[in-house]
């Protein structure tokens, strides 16, 4: 009996200490610490120079702790700092649930699931994010990691009279199993994807003959963190929208 | 230094100076400085916010586009310009040492995204200047008006910083494939952002309400400071200048 209480006060103990809006605060203030240390050492190191060429899990595990510490301890506060807003956000709702502006009780909960889709969308990209980079030629062909075969049919640029490369393009055609699937036109800041695969210029050349520097690119995060996003600005703005309003009826 | 913009800054400041005397002088600085960044917008074809002469001026400007406004829930109007107009001449004076970056944009530069990512981010930054001096203000005065409103200013800045960084995400990943970057940049932004969470959170808590909260909009500033000059000057980054 008496080990069940114990028991029972631990728990609600480790339950208090993450619906407490302190927690928030000290884990906020521990992440920038470590923050602030990550971006003292990233441009001294020279391990940091491959950072962005593997996925981050795959990085931090084929790099020394000594080097990655920080960023396994941001990893364990982040994560700490998920349940603290998961159970805050939840009891906030329950408190509240009769509230009469529950717009106001639900918008910075729509916030925090916002910011909680960002953290997934990391997530998923730092375990299964992939990134390549190659030189193709005018013709030539690349078999891509999912299987599928890109023909770089024509790559264009476009110069101005001082001989700034205004804009560029490559049309490309997807095969799978010698059958065609598609043609597509990569331009700056409009990528080719097919399969889950972005296709993007980096650079063209056109001496000797037409380059294309490309890199293919696998961010599984992206729906989420574009979904994390949009709910974030959407509680923002009705937060910031009902804010207003409330202090305008006071005034 | 170029000339043009030079006599503009000078035009201005002097606007700006006779405004400690006579509130109309502040907003004919203010347009002065809005036709300029007309002009020079027209002239590029695209909004003026690439390197440093332009975003410092932008900034410049930022600061008294929402310092008018603002201003005006305040009962001692002036006494919140004049540390306002003082910031403003020295972030456009500063922006006169640099030169004006007047060459086509690469490709990858020349999309919406981008224009809006920039925008938001230096609104925000002069939403969050504007939140320090009146953080200092409050420091001096100790008037619970002054606190609220830096705290008003921050949530909007926060906001607007928010919406930059996903914009700047969305930009990224048509851009380069990747709406993250590990540089020294991308992780100050992530500081700067933290810490205005930390800000809005922490003045949620009693303790923190009143000066704790003021010296944190103050110290924020200094974040932004080093995020947007300190990190593109010194540390090597996607953003550098």
């Amino acid at each position: 009996m008496s080990n069940n209480l114990k028991n029972t006060n631990i728990l609600i103990k480790i339950l208090k200490f993450f619906l407490s809006l302190r927690t928030a605060i000290w884990l906020l203030m521990t992440l920038l610490c470590l923050l602030f240390y990550g971006s003292v050492v990233m441009p001294v190191r020279e391990e940091f120079q491959s950072l962005h060429t593997v996925p981050l899990f795959q990085w931090m595990i084929d790099n020394s702790p000594f080097v990655t510490w920080w960023l396994w301890a941001a990893i364990g506060v982040i994560s700490l700092l998920t349940a603290n807003t998961f159970l805050c956000s939840i009891e906030s709702v329950m408190k509240k649930k009769s509230a009469r502006q529950w717009m106001l009780v639900i918008s910075p909960q729509v916030v925090h699931i916002g910011f909680l889709f960002i953290l997934l969308a990391h997530l998923l990209s730092s375990y299964s994010s992939f990134r390549g980079t190659a030189v193709v030629y005018e013709n030539a062909g690349l078999r891509l990691p999912n299987g599928n075969d890109v023909l770089f049919k024509r790559i264009d640029a476009d110069t101005d009279p001082m001989g700034y490369i205004k804009d560029w393009s490559a049309d490309v055609e997807y095969f799978r199993a010698n059958r065609s699937l598609r043609s597509d036109r990569i331009r700056p800041n409009s990528p080719s994807f097919q399969d889950g695969l972005g296709i993007y210029i980096k650079t063209v050349q056109f001496r000797p003959y037409p380059v294309a520097m490309i890199e293919v690119s696998k961010e599984p995060g992206a729906v989420w963190a574009l979904i994390g996003g949009m709910l974030f600005m959407l509680g923002m703005i009705t937060l910031l929208l009902l804010k207003i309003k409330k202090e305008e009826t006071r005034g | 230094m170029h000339m043009t913009p030079v006599y503009i800054a000078v035009l201005s400041t002097a606007l700006y100076v006779f405004g400690y005397y006579r509130m109309a002088f502040v907003y004919g600085g203010f347009l002065l400085q809005l036709a300029y960044m007309v002009l020079r917008g027209i002239e590029l074809g695209r909004l003026p916010l690439v390197g440093p002469h332009d975003t410092l001026f932008f900034l410049s400007t930022s600061i008294m586009l929402f310092a008018l406004p603002a201003s005006s829930s305040l009962k001692n109007r002036q006494r919140f310009l004049n540390p306002v107009i003082a910031l403003t001449v020295c972030f456009m004076l500063c922006s006169m040492f640099a030169k004006p970056h007047s060459y086509p944009l690469p490709p990858v530069l020349k999309t919406f995204w981008f224009e809006v990512h920039v925008a938001f981010s230096f609104f925000s930054y002069a939403l969050f200047g504007l939140a320090a001096v009146l953080g200092v203000l409050y420091l001096i005065d100790r008037e619970d008006g002054t606190e609220l409103l830096q705290y008003k200013t921050i949530l909007v800045g926060y906001f607007l910083f928010s919406v930059a960084m996903i914009f700047g995400g969305i930009w990224g990943y048509y851009a380069w494939g990747t709406y993250w970057l590990w540089t020294p940049k991308e992780l100050w932004t992530v500081i700067l952002w933290l810490f205005y969470s930390l800000y809005l959170h922490a003045r949620l808590r009693q303790w923190w309400t009143g000066r704790p909260a003021a010296v944190l909009g103050i110290a924020g500033f200094v974040i932004v400071l080093f995020t947007y000059l300190g990190v593109s000057l010194l540390m090597k980054s996607s953003h550098t200048f």
